[in-house]
């Protein structure tokens, strides 16, 4: 057991608020049209849905990352014991759950008016919008074992037993998916690179966007981290009452 | 292991699982009535079949030792890593033999035909040997929970997707009109895989589920 980390409020404070002035610059830049400084080339088929990619993209980068540090604090809880490891891959996996959510739908949403359109087809068999069902699902399950264990120190442990156990399948579904079913996402089959048909007017949009993503994910990850040492302290720390 | 004469004594997980995978078969059966199924329905339904048996079957390798309270005894006179291979080469056995009954099932009710059993057995072999070292591990959290039973396919599932989906897809390559061995290929290496890293991730992992 370690002493709860101490927080720099002032930085902390600092970094949060530059992530959201970063993100709303970015929300502009996505909307401004019609004669601004923004203008996105036009690009058949998707034309202005394509402003969607600075939504969309970020948020399967952001999940990304959040998956990874749910991974690396689980195998630290092994490593360690310590149940800050433990709240931290709480905390991450949640929010991976938040952003691959959020992914879901912007890329459900995006395929069903802009591909869709006449077909009237919701799900369509993506291979990256079914990996991200499963990961959510995986996550799903992680939680419902969770709250199925009550004694917390064996809780963090198993938890963490089962988030790294998932985290090594995850890549055999990279390799086995993209075999069977079909894809509307740039580089597959038949479609274009990315490179190809993002102009880079749109670029400047999508690098930030995604930096601004994943800020945000820290954001609320940090946010959530605190909630729970606090929560901890409430719980345990008789002094406080 | 033990476990293996164990259940020769007894034959209730092996009688459990049977009697699944045949009731199984026959609601199948009843529900699909007299049409044709294509091919791909015929290699979903008994991989789908085999799944739910397994995430029901399976469960119990570790919940029978709490049960009888030999778990201290396992856990001071052996290594993690023996345990884990006797549930491990049990289950194993386990599921491998209902994939035999379930595929001879499926082949007499609904008049399967198999144009490359070789190709078939492989795929049984393998995806038993992936299922069994994804619910060894499992079966072993689950044994640790309060809830027990029902956890198991909360847990499974989601990690099956890579195995169902090759599974399926080298079934399928075994059947008349399936591409033969050289579309499976890429399937059967991608079981290996799943099976490799699936039981050697659970082997390093192990210890700490098993030790308090």
């Amino acid at each position: 057991m370690s002493t709860p980390p101490t927080i720099n409020l002032t930085r902390y404070r600092l970094i949060r608020n530059g992530v959201f002035v970063w993100l709303t610059l970015v929300v502009l830049g996505a909307f401004s049209f019609g004669g601004y400084l923004l203008n996105i080339p036009k690009i058949n088929i998707l034309e202005h849905t394509a402003r969607n990619l600075y939504f969309h993209v970020p948020m399967w980068f952001t999940m990304m990352a959040a998956t990874g540090v749910s991974a690396y604090h689980s195998f630290r809880v092994l490593q360690t014991g310590d149940y800050v490891r433990d709240i931290r891959a709480r905390a991450a996996a949640m929010m991976a759950v938040v952003f691959g959510l959020l992914g879901l739908l912007t890329g459900i949403v995006w395929a069903r008016f802009t591909w869709y359109v006449s077909a009237d087809i919701w799900w369509n068999f993506d291979p990256k919008q079914s990996m991200a069902a499963v990961q959510v699902l995986i996550y799903g399950a992680y939680f419902v074992l969770r709250s199925g264990i009550e004694d917390t120190r064996k809780q963090a442990r198993i938890a963490a037993v089962y988030n790294l156990f998932a985290f090594v399948t995850v890549p055999f579904l990279l390799y086995v998916l993209p075999r069977q079913l079909e894809s509307l996402h740039p580089g597959a089959d038949g479609n274009p690179a990315f490179s190809d048909i993002t102009h880079p007017v749109m670029r400047l949009v999508f690098y930030p966007a995604i930096i601004g993503f994943i800020g945000l994910f820290w954001v609320l990850y940090t946010q959530r981290v605190r909630l729970a040492l606090l929560q901890r302290r409430v719980d345990h720390d008789d002094d406080l009452l | 292991m033990k476990d293996v004469r164990l259940e020769l004594r007894n034959r209730y997980a092996i009688n459990m699982l049977l009697m699944f995978v045949f009731s199984a078969l026959l609601l199948v059966l009843f529900a699909v009535g007299q049409e044709p199924v294509s091919e791909r329905v015929q290699a979903a339904v008994l991989w789908i079949v085999i799944l739910f048996s397994a995430a029901i079957g399976l469960g119990r390798a570790f919940i029978s030792e709490e049960e009888r309270g030999t778990v201290l005894l396992l856990q001071l006179n052996t290594r993690g890593s023996m345990v884990y291979a006797g549930k491990l080469f049990y289950n194993f056995l386990l599921i491998f033999c209902l994939n035999l009954v379930a595929v001879g099932a499926f082949v007499v009710f609904l008049n399967v035909n198999i144009r490359l059993p070789g190709l078939l057995l492989l795929t049984l072999f393998l995806g038993a040997l992936g299922l069994a070292g994804a619910t060894t591990l499992l079966s072993a959290i689950i044994a640790r929970t309060a809830s027990r039973g029902p956890l198991l396919p909360v847990l499974l599932f989601p990690l099956l997707f890579p195995l169902l989906l090759s599974v399926i897809g080298s079934t399928r390559s075994a059947f008349p009109n399936g591409l033969g061995w050289s579309a499976a290929v890429d399937e059967l290496l991608a079981l290996t895989g799943f099976a490799g890293v699936v039981i050697s991730a659970s082997v390093l992992l192990f210890d700490y589920v098993w030790q308090d």
